[in-house]
């Protein structure tokens, strides 16, 4: 555990050493945040947007207003595994592309499967988990699966967890290629006898 | 797409221009590839130093951003004209509406009396309808997540509807209010003690409540609101549509802030 933690410290001192990819986890994390708040209702934005008649400032205002909706739409643990899964994204994205940029694409593409399965599961959990307008209470219904969120203990929020645990792993992963040298070990000479 | 077919364009000219110049050449002479490619250069740098390409493929552009934006705008049309569609109209008599009946705006929220969020926007809304001094009306239909909260939040919605019943209107928004004041939501619900409870307090006769409550005459209704709520596109709960006079929808799935239903009501305001 102490090991990967001193991998991440290192690849967070090698990557985060510039300043691009400060900016590209910073993105990419503003942009899973916005996606997330936003999702319930992109019919709504898409609506306001393409409408003539609405003026710009208001237009403006309400999708910044919608962003209230992490403190009145969520509850406090869905806040929290939609905030840490932004930012987790944000390393994790920065940190690949640092990776891909190395030319170290075994590495990157283990990495990459991972993430997005992290990704595929964050997007589950999205959404009002209690209330059932999360993706996984339209999906499971259409597959003939009615119900199996109410046996889930935590109603689908289970998904967000997932994906959380599934970031960090994938950071953990990364920050080992990153930190780890680029060369071959030297073989260990053998000692056995010549008969 | 436009720049293939600008490029098409401009290699068709300048096919053209070559035959043309293949042509000369052939009648003045023997084809002088020299030449060809002369004339080549000299249209395509005419071309770039003019800033004519640059003109077309910015207008091709701009084009095709219209285009793209008009298909966005018609295709939430036709969503939004699905979605009027299937909203069936307030009724007086058979919906029930807080605030100044005959308001200019609605705010149709189809609602589950076991979701937290429900509760939490319950305040919002009448916030709302309290501060909008008769320009907005609420109507209260039932969305009960069966799969989330199963037999308590559809049992809860036909007790709404008793309590609607037995003392009109306005028992319905009391029994309302006090069961989400008085209830933690997720199912934690003890409906046997709760519902005879509000009932009482609210001045019901306490035996026509619970032989309406034990009839079940209400649950084709709460069925008819559910179905209304999918119908009109609601995947979970809270889910509103705020509706303009003239009919415009703007529809909100969540319990969004205090300050987007506001704007979004004042739009809906502006729309005559």
């Amino acid at each position: 555990m102490s090991r990967y933690l001193k991998y991440l410290m290192i690849a967070f001192g090698r990557v985060f050493a510039y300043p691009s990819y400060i900016l590209l986890a910073s993105t990419c994390a503003i942009t899973a945040f916005l996606l997330a708040v936003w999702f319930p209702n992109l019919g709504l934005i898409v609506q306001i947007f393409s409408g003539t008649d609405t003026p710009l400032t208001a237009k403006f205002g309400i999708m910044f207003s919608l962003l209230g909706g992490i403190s009145t739409n969520f509850s406090p643990f869905s806040a929290a595994y939609t905030i840490a899964i932004a930012v987790l994204f944000g390393f994790t994205a920065a940190m690949i592309v640092y990776l891909l940029r190395q030319r170290r694409l075994a590495a990157a593409g283990r990495n990459i499967a991972i993430s997005s399965g992290a990704m595929a599961s964050g997007v589950l959990g999205i959404g009002c988990a209690a209330c059932g307008s999360l993706i996984a209470g339209a999906i499971l219904p259409a597959l003939g699966a009615t119900g199996a969120l109410a046996l889930l203990p935590l109603n689908g929020e289970e998904f967000g967890i997932l994906s959380v645990v599934l970031l960090f792993i994938s950071l953990a992963l990364i920050s080992k290629s990153i930190a780890e040298p680029m060369a071959c070990p030297i073989a260990q000479p053998t000692t056995a006898q010549q008969p | 797409m436009f720049i293939e077919k600008l490029t098409g364009a401009l290699m068709m000219g300048l096919l053209l221009l070559t035959g043309f110049a293949n042509v000369q050449a052939a009648q003045q002479n023997a084809a002088d590839p020299v030449l060809v490619e002369q004339i080549r250069d000299a249209v395509m740098k005419e071309l770039r130093e003019s800033g004519t390409m640059d003109r077309a493929v910015d207008a091709g552009i701009s084009r095709y951003l219209e285009r793209e934006r008009a298909e966005a705008a018609q295709r939430e049309q036709s969503e939004a004209g699905k979605r009027a569609t299937a909203l069936r109209p307030v009724v007086k008599g058979r919906d029930h509406i807080r605030g100044n009946p005959d308001a200019p705006v609605t705010l149709v929220e189809y609602s589950d009396f076991e979701c937290p969020f429900c509760k939490r926007f319950h305040l919002t809304a009448k916030k709302l309808v309290d501060e909008s001094k008769g320009q907005l009306k609420w109507v209260y239909r039932h969305f009960p997540l069966d799969e989330l909260h199963p037999v308590k939040a559809r049992k809860e919605a036909a007790a709404s509807e008793c309590a609607a019943e037995l003392g009109g209107n306005d028992a319905f928004w009391k029994f309302a209010d006090r069961f989400y004041e008085l209830t933690p939501s997720n199912n934690r619900t003890n409906i046997d003690k709760v519902l005879p409870q509000i009932a009482r307090e609210i001045g019901l006769d306490s035996a026509k409540f619970a032989s309406c409550l034990a009839s079940g005459r209400h649950d084709r209704r709460v069925t008819e609101d559910q179905q209304n709520a999918v119908a009109t596109g609601g995947r979970g709960t809270p889910w509103s549509l705020i509706v303009s006079k003239s009919g415009k929808i703007f529809p909100l799935s969540g319990a969004q802030p205090y300050a987007t239903i506001k704007q979004l009501v004042d739009l809906a305001l502006q729309d005559k």
